[in-house]
């Protein structure tokens, strides 16, 4: 037999016996078997040496190319079986991706919470500062200095809690402008919000509550406008309500400011055409506001000769419920978690 | 205010229809409450009953024969009052009666019947207005067919002003009429009132000793015949929201509400001397009001008396020993100004507060007091047939001029931030029926009495931008810079609810105002809460201490509806008269680590809870808080597992177990509670400003374990290790503690990893073997500490 048929018996044979191998350890018995130095290669190069030299090179170049062939098929063996092995191993690890996932619980804000929030991120964004006060204050800052003389009528817009003859319940935030202003000491200008829970001498119903919260805005310098109330008021209503809505002022009256106004918004529901929403008139009252009144601005030390300013006050369950379709404000203070977790 | 659009049309041009008139009202007056006809019902006919029988199937129904106008109606009908002869309201069939109550022909107890006969109530007339049962009867003189509505003056709508205080000028139907001739550009038509004086003079005399008496007119007339008033003032009336009465009492209503004057008619023969004297109560300390009480009086009350006793409590009510009543012939009618405060204070005191007081609170009209004197004493001769005395009895302190507000163009610009031009003002200032003059830019406005609520120039911007319209205002936005952003203490309070959000509470706001037991329940010593003066129920009395009971009152209604895993925190104060605490508080139940598919559930227990806590102080940047046995009992906590918190020597607050007997009186479960106090936390944030230098070479762990007496804590183990470790010592944390099998009665063991670090060499296992040695024999000495072998 002529060397190129017996390195070709030679390859196929080992193509036969590669053919069943299963792993890698057998792999490499055969690999030693064939290519090892007790292999039939080992025993070519021992018979090339008895050739005579012209026959050599052609003998040695079948030799090395049926070897070097060899060689490779068995590294693609061996990679085969080894990206078998992997494949086998990942598939035996698979899980079911559909299985719940361990919980992490996560809890929320209160929606109240997450109203003035935003509320505060929009106004201290226009460069206003959030101011507080407490909660028990003294008659003297909840009314008097806000041009509500005892026995004011408009006092009973809102009926009180009061612990002493001095001392109540704060009924609005406004007392927190005033301590502002007279803090500021009559010669600076103010830019403030005053967010804070209220209380008011209301039975607690579907429409009422005892305890709510509010927000106020107060802006005090040489030449603040009713238009700039105006133009405030529509960023302030065009965030909470949507980049579309409108805004109407109607007259109103509270002692601390004059001109007073309601602030009305285009409908978010049938944007202005009318609805149940709005009572079918296509707006909806969303807060009061108006120009510092100068009695205010004397009490707390301001020279209304030099100074005005506007102020706006919005309840914010009132903000919420119209938001979100809230059907009944004790649910801000009823905390079932079910209505609580509806809004993160 | 409830304003009838028939009479406002009789005081104004209003040349629109009435949805417009109430848009208008909205945008420049004030805000319209509601906007209804007086009745809804339809297809109705007046008719005239021509015979009524009893129905041959009944006991209490009659069949009626009724001529409804050219056509006689079989109409079955089951009032007792229903009798042949009588004028009638008829519902003819398709008539639709207030409540969608629509009539139709049908067969009552096999009669036919074509038609209503109607009630007042089937009119939709509320009951206050009226006290009719059965059928309602209508005047001889109403024909057949035509329409009742019309002769009962039905035919009206009402337009109801939700009005502000200041706006006490439109509490009377000639100030509503103003302010729309105003709105509209209209004229007003107010007719003067002639009175035709008997030749007798009125020799009344009428005096003040109060200066809270204003001004006092009175009129005496005689011979008047009480008896029902007409259809158009009863209808005015009820559109007006007053109950028609009798005809005295109906003018001076009537009068009221036309003017806004209350006035009050006594009977004249009750008062024997012929002199008012108005003054305060003084010694007077009781009087019965014509509704039959006994009120008591204090001695600033402003009373009418006849020189001697009270008649009257003075713009409130009338006494009952004077009252008009059927048998009164003879009337003194007063109408007078009192002092709105002196009103409001006592009528609030004695809670009679009524269509005139309100009228007197919100202040009148001075220049009024006599126009409506004249005008009812002129009504009392037209529909009681009474004689007016000559002369009005009068004592005047008012001054009854208009009185002059300065506005100049330039500050109405300034404020609104809107070029006005002075002929719109001028026209502003004419609509509303002010005279001004304008000099150099700055209008000078003659206020007319009916307008005491304007009083400023403030006042007159206010009038000038709602009358010229709030649309024309234009939108700008303040442009002067300011640092606006929040505090630090305002960021801190985001930063926990984030924290806590994130570590799986869910955050509630509760209410502050709490029973007074709730109020100090959390509170290891009790302290009085701060409790309101009247408060609306005991649920709401009492301001609280801790939030942590609201916090049980909120797991054990959400438990109660089948939540699982309660985890709650809440921000809010703590109260007293010295100042208002900010607390943030917990509660958790249930489960940290949920059941599921691969892992068994994990109960909170304290160590968790402390867990969340430490969790928040590293957010916070709060180091060093230490946790201490409670150094008070705390009724609501378990008593041996809870600890005080402190940052140094400052109470930060409190973490511990529910007691097992204050969640068996609420059926909860095992909870965990913490109330914390926010300005602790806030002042002992420590964020780091400056950059720290981090460690070039290896840190090196050891873990070992001791050996000590039960009651040793771990944290004095570990202060004493950290106090022989010196700075090398960079971290000790426990990492099991073990009682039992091996470890002697009474002792348990501690095993505690312990972190070496150097920042300028590599520390070698010989210098730590020697530190660790140190340490062991510093504990033996401080704790009795045996190293565990």
């Amino acid at each position: 037999m002529d060397i190129q048929t017996q390195l070709q018996a030679l390859a196929a044979e080992a193509e036969a016996a590669l053919a069943g191998v299963a792993g890698t350890n057998e792999l490499a018995e055969l690999k030693a078997k064939y290519l090892g130095k007790k292999g039939p290669f080992a025993e070519f190069m021992n018979q090339m040496k008895s050739l005579p030299n012209e026959e050599k090179p052609r003998f040695g170049a079948l030799v090395n190319d049926a070897k070097n062939a060899l060689t490779a098929r068995f590294e693609a063996k061996r990679i085969t079986l080894e990206e078998a092995a992997v494949a086998a191993k990942l598939a035996g690890e698979a899980v079911d991706v559909t299985l719940p996932g361990r919980s992490v619980p996560s809890g929320v804000r209160h929606l109240l919470t997450r109203t003035i929030e935003e509320i505060e991120d929009l106004f201290v964004g226009m460069g206003y500062a959030v101011m507080e006060g407490p909660e028990i204050e003294q008659d003297l800052y909840n009314f008097e200095m806000l041009n509500l003389p005892k026995s004011h009528p408009a006092r009973d817009m809102q009926d009180s809690f009061y612990i002493s003859e001095e001392l109540l319940l704060r009924t609005h935030t406004s007392p927190v402008q005033v301590r502002t202003l007279l803090e500021a000491g009559g010669n600076k200008p103010v830019k403030i919000i005053c967010p804070g829970k209220v209380y008011r001498r209301d039975d607690d119903d579907m429409t009422h509550s005892h305890q709510f919260m509010q927000v106020e805005a107060l802006v005090v310098d040489h030449d603040v406008t009713l238009a700039d109330l105006k133009g405030t008021l529509l960023v302030l209503a065009r965030k909470m309500f949507g980049e579309d809505r409108q805004i109407r002022l109607r007259p109103s009256f509270f002692p601390f400011t004059e001109p007073s106004v309601e602030v009305d918004v285009t409908c978010h529901k049938c944007n202005g055409k009318g609805c149940p929403m709005c009572k079918g008139s296509g707006w909806i009252e969303i807060l009061g506001a108006g120009m510092v009144n100068d009695a205010v601005l004397e009490a707390t030390g301001y020279d209304p000769k030099t100074y005005q300013g506007f102020a706006l006050g919005m309840g914010v369950e009132r903000i919420a419920i119209l938001r979100h379709g809230i059907d009944d404000i004790r649910n801000f203070y009823t905390n079932d978690l079910r209505f609580n977790r509806q809004f993160r | 205010m409830r304003v009838s659009l028939n009479w406002l049309r009789e005081l104004v041009d209003v040349p629109v229809d009435a949805v417009s008139l109430v848009k208008k009202f909205n945008l420049m007056s004030a805000e319209v409450e509601s906007h209804e006809p007086m009745t809804t019902a339809t297809g109705l006919a007046v008719g005239h009953v021509l015979s009524c029988d009893p129905h041959p199937d009944s006991d209490h129904l009659h069949v009626c024969i009724v001529d409804v106008g050219g056509e006689r109606l079989q109409i079955v009908c089951g009032a007792d009052n229903v009798a042949a002869g009588q004028k009638v309201v008829v519902a003819l069939d398709g008539a639709v009666l207030p409540g969608d109550l629509r009539i139709k022909r049908s067969k009552i107890r096999g009669v036919e019947s074509n038609g209503m006969i109607c009630s007042l109530d089937e009119l939709g007339i509320d009951r206050k207005y009226h006290q009719e049962d059965g059928i309602h009867v209508l005047p001889a003189t109403a024909q057949p067919g035509s329409d009742p509505l019309k002769t009962l003056c039905f035919d009206d709508e009402v337009i109801e002003l939700d009005l502000t205080p200041n706006r006490g000028d439109l509490l009377s139907m000639m100030g509503v009429a103003c302010d729309v001739a105003a709105m509209l550009d209209g004229r007003t038509t107010f007719l003067l009132p002639s009175v035709r004086e008997d030749h007798a003079r009125n020799g009344l005399t009428v005096a003040s000793e109060s200066p809270d008496c204003r001004s006092y007119y009175a009129r005496v007339i005689k011979g008047v015949r009480i008896a029902e008033s007409p259809a158009w003032m009863k209808a005015r009336l009820i559109a007006g929201g007053i109950r028609p009465i009798n005809n005295v009492v109906d003018v001076t209503n009537y009068v009221m509400l036309e003017t806004g004057q209350p006035l009050h008619a006594f009977d004249y023969d009750k008062i024997g001397t012929g002199r008012i004297v108005v003054r305060a109560a003084g010694a007077d300390a009781v009087f019965v009001t014509l509704d039959g009480k006994e009120r008591t009086l204090l001695s600033d009350d402003l009373v009418i008396t006849d020189g001697i006793r009270p008649i009257a409590l003075a713009g409130v009510m009338g006494g009952r020993d004077t009252e008009v009543g059927e048998t009164t012939t003879n009337i003194l009618l007063e109408s007078a100004v009192f002092d709105p405060i002196r009103i409001r204070k006592t009528s609030k005191r004695l809670d009679l507060r009524s269509e005139a007081s309100i009228r007197f609170e919100r202040g009148l009209d001075p220049a009024r007091t006599k126009l409506a004197c004249d005008r009812a004493a002129a009504l009392f001769a037209e529909l009681a047939g009474g004689r007016v005395l000559a002369g009005v009895s009068v004592y005047e302190s008012q001054d009854i001029r208009s009185h002059p507000v300065a506005l100049s163009i330039a500050k109405l610009n300034a404020v609104t931030g809107r070029v006005y031009d002075a002929a719109a003002i001028a026209d502003v200032w004419k609509r509303l029926g002010f005279e001004s003059v304008e000099k150099d830019g700055v209008f000078t406005v003659m206020v007319p009495t009916r307008r005491p609520d304007i009083r400023t120039y403030q006042d007159l911007i206010e009038e000038a931008v709602r009358i010229s319209g709030y649309h024309l205002i234009p939108t700008s936005l303040h442009a002067a810079a300011f640092n606006g952003s929040l505090t630090e203490l305002q960021r801190m309070r985001r930063r926990i609810r984030q924290t806590l959000c994130a570590l799986g509470l869910d955050e509630v706001v509760t209410y502050s105002l709490v029973p007074p037991a709730e109020a100090v329940l959390f509170d290891a010593v009790a302290a009085p809460a701060v409790r309101l003066l009247h408060p609306m129920t005991e649920e709401r009395s009492d301001l609280r201490h801790s939030l942590v009971p609201s916090l049980l009152d909120v797991l054990e209604y959400n438990l109660k509806r089948k939540a699982e895993n309660v985890r709650l925190f809440e921000l809010g104060k703590s109260y007293s008269l010295s100042g208002e605490t900010e607390l943030v508080a917990g509660v958790l139940t249930g489960n940290c680590q949920e059941s599921i598919w691969q892992r068994r559930s994990e109960p909170y227990d304290f160590f968790a809870v402390k867990g969340l806590l430490e969790a928040l102080f590293a957010t916070l940047s709060v180091p060093g808080v230490r946790y201490l046995k409670p150094s008070a009992g705390h009724a609501l906590l378990h008593p041996g597992v809870c600890a005080e918190l402190r940052v140094g020597d400052r109470p930060l607050g409190i973490v511990g177990k529910l007691h097992p007997n204050a969640a068996a009186a609420r059926d909860l479960p095992d909870a965990y509670v913490f109330e914390l106090r926010l300005g602790v936390l806030f002042e002992a944030s420590k964020p780091n400003l400056t950059m720290r230098e981090i460690a070039r070479f290896p840190a090196v762990k050891r873990d070992i374990a001791v050996v000590v007496d039960r009651e040793v804590d771990a944290a004095t183990l570990i202060a004493a290790i950290a106090r022989a470790g010196g700075k090398t010592l960079a971290d000790i944390s426990v990492f099991d503690v073990y009682e039992g099998a091996g470890i002697d009665a009474g002792k348990k063991s501690i095993a505690l990893s312990l972190t070496f670090q150097e920042y300028s060499k590599t520390l070698e296992t010989a210098e730590i073997d020697q530190l660790v040695a140190r340490l062991v024999k510093a504990l033996g000495q401080e704790t009795n500490a045996v190293l565990r072998t």
